[in-house]
């Protein structure tokens, strides 16, 4: 068996006086046909090691150190001060080795067709091929990855796609030229479950119908142990552990890969609830409707259709469904962002308005909101205390003492009071947010993905640091969420949406041990486990 | 879903590291600017005063007049400062006139959005499209040309640039969940203004001033060329260049001069702006990298 990618004691730093060490010592090594899956929170230095084995480091890193081999051709060896030159290396880029990002929804060009995108891909290496050729090549590929009606779509731009038919479009333009090598780099973090389990299905079959072999980037110890023949788990910009990715798990050598296993989700309800009872209902919400005026159209979009919730004081109701299901509209109406076309919203037994605008400050405090993206959500000219403060400047009721209150409920001590957004990781970014929500004192929280952009052990703290404060302040939660794991651990019942509607709700035991509704099955079925089915048989010796 | 845009909102100021073009800018701008704030202390400063005895002295011939003279014996040392403070600080004040103007309808535009913004677009586009000098020139046929008018038309009709950018920024910011944040605490929109997106579109407006004085200073002085503007005896640059172009072939140095001096202003202004911008543009680029 011949090895594709052969990386050795990998030393990468960064540029400048003082270089910081972002990789030491990282060797791996895949062969023609296997599948190996590189595990690692955000800045472990997954990445950028595969990077560095395509040449495309960043600006401001370099590699310093160990020698890196793709199909026998050593691209580079520090000791032998061998490098490859950008006209060899683009030769190799999607030839011998081709790559699919995180993101599909930024790389793809909004402004070309699909089809030409992939074609402008199949011509790279094959510039001689007619522009006729191409084209039929490169509907001939989307049909290969599963894009029905290719012929017609190819024509239509990226916005026109979801964002599972884009990570088609990516894996195609990856596989025009049948590469020994294809490097996944987080491919379906940006996807519901339902689409991860097609597009990883799609990469298993790629992988047996051409033989090649790939490299799996990811955060999610599920999705590895479904995916890949071997396991490297990166910390710190070293390998922790190596070996096949079933022995990995069942048995950890490690402490870190131990921690890691553990703080994914527990595949088990929470032990004790918080609910309250003999207070006012966090929040009553009924048949809620929320429409979107499409310009163009003369009828709205109709995103949420007639959803109730109810949510008790110190309980949590988790929503969850896939993207465009009217999760986050059902969200927004509840805290008057997004008006309700229709229905009534009950929070803390207080009666609002639906237009945030109408709504009087008083009315404002009963239900604040922990935002999903950790990074859009804090202004980054403020520092922490300011943060935290402004809430409380708006009312008037501003205190030294009370913002250093707030913050040290959320485990950041005065250290943290001076710094910027830009100072934080994700997870303090969170927390921030959490105090900050917390700050005018609401009797409902709306949580809209609080956990989905932190690495699986930030996700653990905050998720423990919610359910305290919960219990010490009978806050109701509303949970949006698409990642079932963590609203199994956390969630007293759960709402499952789609199209706009609520088609099941129960409490959250029951959805997962006898769940009625087909698309909750659905839902369930699709999301990787540690001892899921495996995808890919490991192909014969070659 | 984790798809978000991270927007490069406020340029991060950070360590300060000085390019050679910098220095070099500064050093011209710092000679325009120490002429200016300088030769008025002098003893012998007078740019008003006329010595037909003494007219048309070249340079480092006349201790008394040490740039020499012009045409009616005024001291061209003493006028060239004066021009410099007058045509600075006109362009100051037309570009303060500007940013501010500018930003704040970009600002609307951006945060409002609908009808406004359709408003504001449609203004901006009739304000591009007015060749700005023919204006003054037209208006100046009626009333009486001066320093005033020159500022005032200009100071209003030059924004658009300001307002494009920063409408952009500022319907970016709005969608961001730092400024929907304070809405569902009780505050307003004029708190929003006021703490998140002015805060965060001003560095931009300050690029592009930065950019546009140099602007603003051509544009003043053709003006003043042509005699719309500041009103003899007073001196600008472009006015005591139009009058040393009589004596080109004789005593050169009266048009050369000014012609140095604005060249050091202009040169010096655009080297400084442009490691102001490849300082912010670092930081701009800089987010949503590796790691």
């Amino acid at each position: 068996m011949s090895t594709v990618l052969r990386i050795e004691n990998l030393r990468i730093e960064t540029d400048g006086d003082t270089p910081r060490t972002l990789v030491d010592g990282v060797s791996l090594q895949v062969d023609r046909g296997e599948s190996l899956g590189v595990v690692g929170e955000s800045g472990s230095g997954k990445s950028l090691t595969v990077l560095a084995a395509l040449g495309l480091l960043p600006v401001g890193t370099r590699v310093t150190g160990g020698r890196i081999v793709i199909d026998d051709r050593v691209l580079v060896d520090v000791e032998a001060d061998v490098w490859a030159g950008e006209r060899e290396l683009r030769a190799l880029r999607g030839r011998t080795a081709a790559m699919v990002f995180q993101d599909p929804m930024s790389s793809l060009d909004p402004l070309r067709a699909v089809g030409a995108q992939v074609a402008s891909a199949v011509r790279v290496h094959a510039p001689r091929l007619s522009r006729r050729a191409a084209r039929e090549r490169a509907i001939d590929l989307l049909t290969s990855v599963g894009v029905r009606d290719a012929a017609e779509r190819a024509a239509t731009r990226p916005h026109q796609w979801s964002g599972g038919m884009r990570q088609r479009a990516m894996i195609a333009m990856a596989i025009a030229h049948d590469p020994l090598l294809l490097i996944a780099d987080e491919p379906t973090t940006a996807l519901d479950v339902t689409v991860q389990a097609q597009v990883m299905d799609l990469l298993a079959e790629v992988r047996d119908r051409t033989g090649s072999a790939l490299v799996l980037i990811t955060h999610d110890l599920g999705l590895v142990a479904e995916n890949s023949d071997r396991l490297t788990v990166m910390h710190h910009g070293r390998v922790v552990e190596t070996g096949a990715t079933r022995a990995v798990l069942a048995a950890p050598a490690e402490d870190y890969t131990r921690r890691l296993m553990a703080a994914m989700p527990a595949e088990q309800e929470r032990a004790t609830p918080a609910v309250r009872t003999g207070e006012a209902d966090a929040l009553v919400a009924e048949n809620i409707v929320v429409d979107y005026r499409v310009s163009g159209r003369k009828t709205p979009v109709r995103a949420v259709d007639g959803v109730s919730v109810r949510i008790a004081a110190g309980e949590t109701v988790a929503v969850v469904g896939e993207s465009g299901c009217g999760k986050s509209s059902l969200a927004k109406a509840v805290l008057g962002i997004q008006p309700a076309a229709a229905g009534t919203v009950v929070v803390g037994g207080v009666p609002v308005r639906s237009e945030l605008a109408a709504r009087t400050a008083a009315e404002r405090e009963l239900a604040q909101i922990v935002f999903q993206d950790p990074y859009s959500a804090l202004d980054p000219r403020l520092t922490v205390h300011e943060l935290v403060a402004e809430p409380l400047r708006i009312r008037r009721a501003y205190n030294r003492a009370t913002v250093g209150t707030l913050l040290a409920d959320v485990g950041l001590d005065e250290s943290y009071a001076k710094r910027l957004p830009g100072q934080l990781s994700g997870g303090q970014r969170q927390r921030v947010g959490i105090a900050r929500a917390l700050a005018l004192r609401p009797r409902l929280l709306v949580l809209d993905e609080p956990v989905s952009a932190l690495d699986v052990s930030i996700q653990a703290q905050v998720l423990t640091l919610l359910d305290t404060l919960q219990r010490e302040h009978g806050l109701g939660y509303l949970f949006i969420s698409h990642d079932l794991g963590v609203v199994r651990s956390i969630a007293d019942r759960v709402i499952v949406m789609q199209h706009g509607r609520v088609v099941e709700e129960a409490p959250t035991a029951q959805i997962f041990s006898d769940p009625q509704h087909p698309f909750t099955r659905q839902l369930l079925a699709a999301v990787p486990r540690l001892d899921g089915p495996r995808r890919t048989a490991r192909p014969a010796a070659a | 879903m984790t798809t978000s845009l991270t927007l490069a909102t406020a340029p991060v100021v950070r360590r300060w590291r000085p390019r050679p073009g910098a220095a070099v800018g500064a050093l011209m701008l710092g000679t325009v600017l120490l002429l200016t704030a300088i030769v008025p202390l002098l003893p012998g400063f007078d740019p008003m005063g006329q010595d037909l005895r003494a007219a048309l002295r070249p340079p480092f011939a006349d201790p008394a007049h040490p740039l020499g003279t012009d045409a009616l014996g005024r001291d061209l040392l003493s006028r060239l400062a004066l021009a410099s403070a007058v045509t600075l600080g006109m362009t100051v004040v037309i570009v303060i006139m500007n940013a501010v103007l500018g930003s704040l309808i970009g600002i609307l535009a951006g945060y409002y959005g609908g009808r406004l913004e359709a408003l504001i677009t449609l203004v901006s586009n009739v304000t591009l499209a007015m060749p700005v000098v023919l204006l003054l020139i037209a208006i100046c046929a009626v009333l009486r040309p001066s320093a005033g008018l020159t500022i005032l038309v200009l100071g209003c009709t030059w924004w658009v640039g300001y307002a494009r950018v920063t409408r952009n920024i500022a319907a970016a910011l709005r969608r961001q969940d730092f400024v929907v944040s304070p809405l569902t605490q009780g505050g307003d929109s004029v708190w929003v203004l006021t703490r998140h997106i002015v805060p965060n579109v001003w560095p931009h407006t300050l690029i592009i001033a930065a950019t546009d004085v140099a602007t603003i200073v051509l544009i003043t002085s053709s003006l003043e060329y042509l005699g719309l503007g500041v009103q003899p005896p007073v001196p600008s640059w472009g006015s005591m260049i139009f009058d040393g172009q009589r004596h080109l072939a004789g005593d050169p140095w009266l048009a050369l001069l000014p012609g140095l001096v604005m060249l050091l202003a202009v040169g010096g202004v655009q080297f400084l702006s442009q490691q102001f911008t490849a300082e912010t543009r670092g930081g701009l680029l800089r987010k949503g990298g590796m790691r």
